[in-house]
C-alpha cells in the first residue's frame, strides 16, 4: 500500500502528552496519522462519526506522557482498561502482524499489558517485565546515545545498520528494564537468542557505560525491545524528539541533514508498505 | 426580583464604628483596611440594607493587592503600560503579540511565593498550574514554562533559623519536585529559568513561573462575555475547600501562626491530570468556534472571574451557585464563591453551542457545568437554591482602590565607603571558589528533572554543548509551528543584588541581561513581561524601592520600544525578620528569523578566534566576586540605552549571517566565569588575553559585571564580515579557542586552569547539597 494510505492510531487519554509530535512524526514520513482517544475505541461517550475501529488502523503507537497521572505505576491504569476492554482487539491486531509501538509511557503500557517482551505469547497473563525506578530516584530528562543491537527481527529498526549509535533524549522517572530476579538470567539469555533486544545505552565511545549515559541502571543497559515476532516494540527515550537534525541535543555542533529518531518512523512505514 | 435567602447571614455594618469595621475585616479575612471598609459602609448605606457575608467576601477579594494592584498601579501605569506598539494584540490575563500573519505568542510570568514558602510541593506545584490557565485562556497553547526561583543560602544553620522558617534546601526540594511532577505531567516543557541564593530570602523564598504560548490569531479569545445571553460554563476540577482566601493572605505580611491557617485551606492543591486534558479540551472547543470568551479561576476564584467577565463584555451575570460541583458537601456558598480550588476554566458560550461544548467535554472526561448567564444590567447576582444571596453593583464591585501611597527613596547604600578586597594571590584559585558559587554552579541537578524536550519542539536546550559536557545557555529556543522556522527565544533575567543597592539600575539591568540572552542565540528582542517581587508597599523605603524598579525597567524598556503587555507584582514578601531585595524579575520572548542559524553557548573549533563585545568598567557593586570574597561597592552596573539598542541590532546580525560560531553574554562572575563555561560545554581550552582592554584591576577585568557585553568565538574566515557588522560598538579580539585548559592573562599575571578542574569546581556544587551524582 501506498504511505499516505498508511492509518496510524495515535492513542490518547487523559495525562497522555507525546501525541501531537508523535503523529507529527508519522505525518511527516507521509503516513496518515490520527490521535484518538481510548473511549473513541470503545465506544463510550462517542457519537457515531467519533466512533473508531482499532481494526482500521494500520499501526497503533501509544505515546509518552504520565496516563491517568502514573501514580500506581506507570502505565498501570491504561494497561488495566485496555485490557479489561479491548484485549480481544489488540491480541487480533498483534497476531495479524500490523506493528504496535510505545514510547515512553507508552513502553510501560505495552509492558503491563503483556505484550512485551511476549516471549510465549502474543499478551502474557501478568507482566514479565517491568520498568522500575531510575537508580537515581528522580526524573531524568537528558540526552542519550543508543546503539542499535538488532539483527534484523525488529521491524522499527530496519532503516539502521547493526551497531549504529543514534540519538534519542530519555525523560522518565520509571525506564530501569529489569526482568524477575530468580528468572533474570534465562529470561535475557531467551531475549537475546530470539533477537529480541533492540537498543541499549551507551556513552561517546560507543561502549555501555553507567550513569548517567544509562540514566536509569537498566539490565543489559536496555532501553528498547521487541517482541518475539517483532512487530511490537517499546522504547524509553523519544525518537519524535529528534526526528529532525535541529532536535538533537548537539546540533549546533554537527549539524545532520536528518535527526536519528526518524529511522524509527521510516523503519515501520518501510515495512507497512510492503508487506499491506 | 429574587428575595434574599433567609438562611444567609447579614453582616450589620451600616451603624459599626471604626474599631467594630476594623475588627470585622480582621475576623472575616477580608484584609481591608479602614478606609476601605468605610468606603463599602458608604456603599451599602445609599443601598439602605446590610451587606451578606458572601458580599462582604467577595468585596474582600476583588479589592485585594493581589487582584486589584492597588498599590502598584500607578507606579506600572507611568512606567510601564504607557509602551505600546502595534504588535501588542491583546492585554488580558496574559499578553498577546503578533508572531506571523496567521500566529501570535501569548507570555505572562506570575509568583507562587506565599504558597510555596508553607508548602513548596504544593505552592510551587499550583503556580505551574495557574500559569498554564493564564496562557491558555486568552486561546493559546501552553509551548514553554520558564521558572525564576530564589532562596535562602543551601548552607544555612540548621540552629540559626528563626522560628516557623523552613530551611532552604527543604523549600528548594519541594519546590523543584512540585514543578517537576506538575509540569512534567501536563506536558509543557520547562524550558529556561534561573536559581538564586541570597541572605534575603530565608524567610520568604520567590518562586515566580513563566509561560509563553502560540495561538491561531483566529482562536485567540477575550477574558469576556460577548453577547447578552451568553452562558457561563465552569469547566475542570472540583470546587472544595482548598484556596480559600490566598489572595487575602498574599495581601499581607506572612507570620508564624499563619501558617496554621494556610495548611488549612489557603494553599491549594494541583491535580495535573485533571489540567491535561482541560488544556487541550479547551483549546480544541476554541478551534472549533465554540467559545464566546475564556477566563481561568484563579484568585478569588468564581467571584473574581463573573463579574470580570460580564464587566469586560460590559453586561452583567447571575449564577445558580448550587450548579457547581463539589469536591466535598457542607461548603458554606461563600465559600464556593471564592474558593481558589485549581484545575477550572469558566466558558462563556453562546446557548445554541451549549449542547456542543457539553458532548466535547463529556468526550474527554473533563467536567462541565453551565453555572449561570449574563444579564443586561451591569450586576453580579447570586442565588443559592433560588434565593439571593449576592447582589452588586459591578462597577462598585470591580472598581478597586488605587494608591498613590507614600514612598521614600534611600540612597545611603551611596555614603558607604568602597572596600574593595585587594587583589588575589592566585587568579585561578579566585576563578575555581567562583565558578563553584552555588548562584553561578552547574543547575543540572534542577534542568535535568524537567522535561525541557516534551512537545518536541525545543530547539535549542537549556544545557548546551557537546554530550556530556553540556552547559548553561542564554536563552532556549522553541519552534512552535510545524509550517515554519520561525522561533522562539525564551530568557529571563533577574539581579537582586544589583537591586537591593541601586534598584533603578536594578531594573535597568534585569532588561539588558534578558535581552542579551536573546541575542546571544540568534533572536531579537520582542516584548518583555514582568513579576515584581517586593515586601510591604504600606512601608515607604519598600515603596520607594519598586517606584525605582519600575522607572529602570520602564527606562531601558520604552527605549528598546518592547512592550510589557502583561505582568505580575508580588507585595507583602515579608516577615518579621525582614523583606526580600527587590527581586524584579524580567522575562523576554525574541522573535528568531530561522532556528537553522542559532548558535549555543559551548566553544566550538580550536584556533577559533574569540572577541569581546562591550566595554568592561569598574562597576562591581552588586556583583557575584565582592559577594563571594567580600567588600562593597555602591557603583552597579548601569545602562547605556543606546549601546544596549546598538549592541542587539549588531550581535543579532553577526549571528544570523553565520559569522558567530559561539556566543555568550557575561553576567555572574564576569568575563572569567563566560569564557570558563564555553570552554567547559565544548570541551575545548581557551587563551585570552585582558591587557589591550580597559585601565582598571585585573579583578575588575575578569570579574565585573558590566552590562550589554557578550563574548563571542568568530568562525575563522569570517573575522572580516563580523567585525563589518558589529563597527559600531566596541568590539576586541581577546584570543582563541586552543588546547584543554582555560587560559587568562593580564599585563604580569595569569590565570590557567585545567577543563577537569573547571568541570568538577562547576558541577558538583548543588549535587554535594542536595543528593545525587553529576
Amino acid at each position: 500500500m501506498k504511505v499516505e494510505d498508511v492509518k496510524v492510531c495515535i492513542l490518547i487519554i487523559e495525562g497522555t502528552n507525546c501525541e501531537a509530535e508523535t503523529s507529527q512524526a508519522f505525518r511527516r514520513s507521509g503516513a496518515s496519522a490520527e490521535i484518538v482517544h481510548l473511549k473513541q475505541l470503545l465506544g463510550q461517550d462517542t457519537k457515531p462519526e467519533e466512533t473508531r475501529k482499532l481494526e482500521d488502523y494500520e499501526i497503533l503507537v501509544i505515546p509518552g506522557g504520565f496516563s491517568s497521572g502514573d501514580y500506581v505505576r506507570a502505565g498501570a491504569i491504561l494497561a488495566a482498561r485496555m485490557k479489561s476492554r479491548m484485549e480481544d482487539e489488540l491480541v487480533q491486531f498483534i497476531d495479524e502482524g500490523k506493528p504496535v509501538l510505545g514510547i515512553c509511557n507508552g513502553f510501560q503500557i505495552l509492558v503491563e499489558l503483556g505484550v512485551l517482551p511476549g516471549i510465549e505469547s502474543i499478551m502474557s497473563r501478568y507482566p514479565t517485565a517491568s520498568l522500575g525506578w531510575n537508580d537515581s530516584g528522580r526524573f531524568e530528562c537528558r540526552p542519550t546515545l543508543l546503539e542499535n543491537w538488532n539483527k534484523g527481527k525488529c521491524i522499527f529498526t530496519t532503516k539502521l545498520e547493526r551497531g549504529q549509535i543514534i540519538q534519542a533524549p530519555t525523560a522518565h522517572a520509571e525506564g530501569k528494564f529489569m526482568l524477575p530476579k530468580h528468572r533474570e538470567k534465562e529470561l535475557l539469555d531467551t531475549l537475546k537468542d530470539n533477537d529480541q533486544i533492540v537498543f541499549r545505552y551507551v556513552d561517546a565511545e560507543g561502549q555501555i557505560a553507567g550513569y548517567p549515559w544509562n540514566p536509569n541502571g537498566s539490565l543489559f543497559g536496555i532501553a528498547g525491545i521487541c517482541n518475539s515476532e517483532g512487530n511490537v516494540f517499546g522504547m524509553m527515550p523519544h525518537p519524535e524528539r529528534t526526528y529532525l537534525g535541529i532536535q538533537q541535543a548537539d546540533w549546533t555542533r554537527n549539524v545532520p541533514d536528518n535527526g536519528d529518531g526518524k529511522a524509527v518512523f521510516e523503519s515501520v512505514l518501510d515495512h507497512v508498505t510492503k508487506k499491506f | 426580583m429574587e428575595e434574599f435567602s433567609s438562611e444567609i447571614r447579614f453582616v450589620s455594618l451600616l451603624d459599626a464604628s471604626d474599631d467594630d469595621m476594623v475588627l470585622l475585616s480582621d475576623e472575616g479575612g477580608l484584609a481591608l483596611d479602614l478606609a476601605e471598609m468605610k468606603r463599602v459602609q458608604e456603599y451599602y448605606r445609599g443601598k439602605g440594607r446590610e451587606p451578606t457575608d458572601v458580599e462582604l467576601q467577595s468585596i474582600g477579594q476583588a479589592w485585594s493587592e493581589h487582584c486589584c494592584y492597588k498599590s502598584s498601579k500607578v507606579f506600572l501605569k507611568e512606567y510601564l503600560l504607557s509602551i505600546d506598539t502595534p504588535s501588542v494584540i491583546l492585554r488580558g490575563d496574559a499578553g498577546v503579540v503578533d508572531f506571523d500573519e496567521d500566529h501570535a505568542y501569548a507570555l505572562r510570568i506570575e509568583s507562587h511565593n506565599h504558597p510555596s514558602a508553607v508548602e513548596p510541593y504544593g505552592g510551587a506545584a499550583t503556580g505551574i498550574g495557574g500559569i498554564i490557565r493564564d496562557v491558555l485562556c486568552m486561546g493559546a497553547q501552553p509551548v514553554a514554562l520558564i521558572d525564576p526561583l530564589h532562596f535562602g543560602p543551601l548552607d544555612f544553620p540548621h540552629d540559626k533559623l528563626p522560628k516557623g522558617v523552613k530551611h532552604p534546601r527543604y523549600l528548594f526540594e519541594g519546590v523543584v519536585a512540585g514543578i517537576r511532577d506538575y509540569g512534567n505531567r501536563i506536558g509543557i516543557p520547562t524550558v529556561s529559568g534561573s536559581v538564586h541564593f541570597h541572605d534575603g530570602y530565608l524567610g520568604n523564598c520567590i518562586i515566580n513561573v513563566g509561560c509563553v504560548g502560540i495561538a491561531k490569531k483566529k482562536n485567540i479569545l477575550k477574558n469576556a462575555v460577548k453577547t447578552d445571553s451568553d452562558v457561563f460554563i465552569l469547566v475542570g476540577g472540583r470546587t472544595g475547600r482548598d484556596g480559600i482566601h490566598g489572595v487575602t493572605y498574599a495581601s499581607v505580611e506572612l507570620t508564624e501562626d499563619m501558617e496554621e491557617e494556610w495548611m488549612g485551606g489557603a494553599v491549594q492543591l494541583g491535580d495535573p491530570i485533571t489540567k491535561e486534558p482541560l488544556i487541550h479540551t479547551c483549546l480544541e472547543a476554541a478551534e472549533r468556534g465554540l467559545l464566546n470568551g475564556m477566563k481561568d479561576l484563579g484568585g478569588g476564584g468564581l467571584s473574581c472571574v463573573v463579574g470580570e467577565m460580564a464587566l469586560a463584555g460590559g453586561f452583567g451575570a447571575e449564577v445558580n451557585l448550587e450548579k457547581v460541583p463539589l469536591k466535598e458537601e457542607g461548603l458554606q456558598p461563600w465559600e464556593m464563591w471564592i474558593s481558589e480550588s485549581q484545575e477550572r476554566m469558566m466558558l462563556a458560550v453562546s446557548p445554541e453551542k451549549v449542547d456542543d461544548v457539553l458532548h466535547l467535554f463529556k468526550l474527554y472526561d473533563v467536567l462541565a457545568t453551565p453555572i449561570g448567564r449574563v444579564i443586561k444590567d451591569r450586576i453580579v447576582r447570586v442565588l443559592y437554591e433560588g434565593k439571593k444571596i449576592l447582589e452588586l453593583d459591578l462597577d462598585f464591585y470591580t472598581a478597586g482602590p488605587e494608591y498613590c501611597r507614600e514612598y521614600t527613596h534611600d540612597t545611603r547604600y551611596l555614603e558607604k565607603p568602597e572596600a574593595i578586597p585587594e587583589e588575589p594571590e592566585d587568579y585561578s584559585k579566585t576563578i575555581l571558589k567562583l565558578i563553584s558559587s552555588p548562584n553561578i554552579a552547574s543547575k543540572a541537578w534542577v534542568i535535568h528533572q524537567y522535561d525541557h524536550e516534551v512537545r518536541g519542539a525545543t530547539v535549542v536546550k537549556p544545557l548546551q554543548g557537546k554530550m556530556g559536557y553540556a552547559c548553561h545557555g542564554d536563552a532556549a529556543v522553541i519552534k512552535p509551528l510545524e509550517h515554519t522556522f520561525r522561533g522562539l527565544a525564551v530568557a529571563t533575567a533577574t539581579n537582586p543584588t544589583f537591586s537591593e543597592l541601586d534598584p533603578f539600575r536594578g531594573g535597568m539591568s534585569a532588561v539588558d541581561e534578558v535581552c542579551r540572552n536573546i541575542a546571544a542565540v540568534g533572536g531579537f528582542p520582542d516584548s518583555l513581561t514582568n513579576c515584581l517581587n517586593f515586601g510591604n508597599p504600606e512601608k515607604p523605603d519598600r515603596l520607594g524601592l519598586f517606584r525605582e524598579t519600575v522607572r529602570g525597567i520602564g527606562h531601558v524598556a520604552s527605549h528598546l520600544g518592547l512592550p510589557l503587555p502583561s505582568g505580575n507584582v508580588s507585595f507583602y514578601n515579608e516577615t518579621e525578620h525582614g523583606h526580600v531585595p527587590p527581586t524584579p524579575v524580567v522575562l523576554g520572548v525574541g522573535k528568531v528569523p530561522d532556528v537553522r542559524r542559532c548558535i549555543t553557548s559551548d566553544l566550538k573549533e580550536q584556533d577559533n578566534p574569540i572577541f569581546l563585545i562591550g566595554d568592561t568598567k569598574n562597576e562591581m557593586g552588586g556583583s557575584e566576586y565582592l559577594r563571594v570574597f567580600g567588600g562593597h561597592s555602591g557603583t552597579v552596573p548601569n545602562v547605556n540605552v543606546g549601546m544596549l539598542k546598538k549592541s542587539l541590532h549588531a550581535v543579532f546580525r553577526a549571528v544570523n549571517e553565520q559569522t558567530i560560531a559561539s556566543c555568550h553574554d557575561i553576567s555572574h562572575g564576569g568575563i572569567a566565569i563566560a569564557i570558563s563555561e564555553m570552554a567547559l560545554g565544548g570541551d575545548v581550552g581557551a587563551f585570552i588575553d585582558l591587557s589591550k582592554t580597559e585601565r582598571v584591576p585585573t579583578s575588575v577585568k575578569m570579574f565585573s559585571e558590566s552590562n550589554t557585553r557578550w563574548l563571542a568565538e568568530v568562525w575563522r574566515g569570517k573575522e572580516d564580515r563580523f567585525l563589518d557588522i558589529v563597527s559600531d560598538v566596541p568590539v576586541r579580539k581577546l584570543g582563541m579557542v586552543k588546547g584543554s585548559s582555560v587560559i587568562i592573562a593580564d599585563s604580569n599575571v595569569k590565570a590557567g586552569i585545567f577543563l577537569e578542574d573547571l568541570s568538577e569546581a562547576w558541577k558538583r556544587t548543588i549535587y554535594d547539597y542536595m543528593g545525587g551524582t553529576p
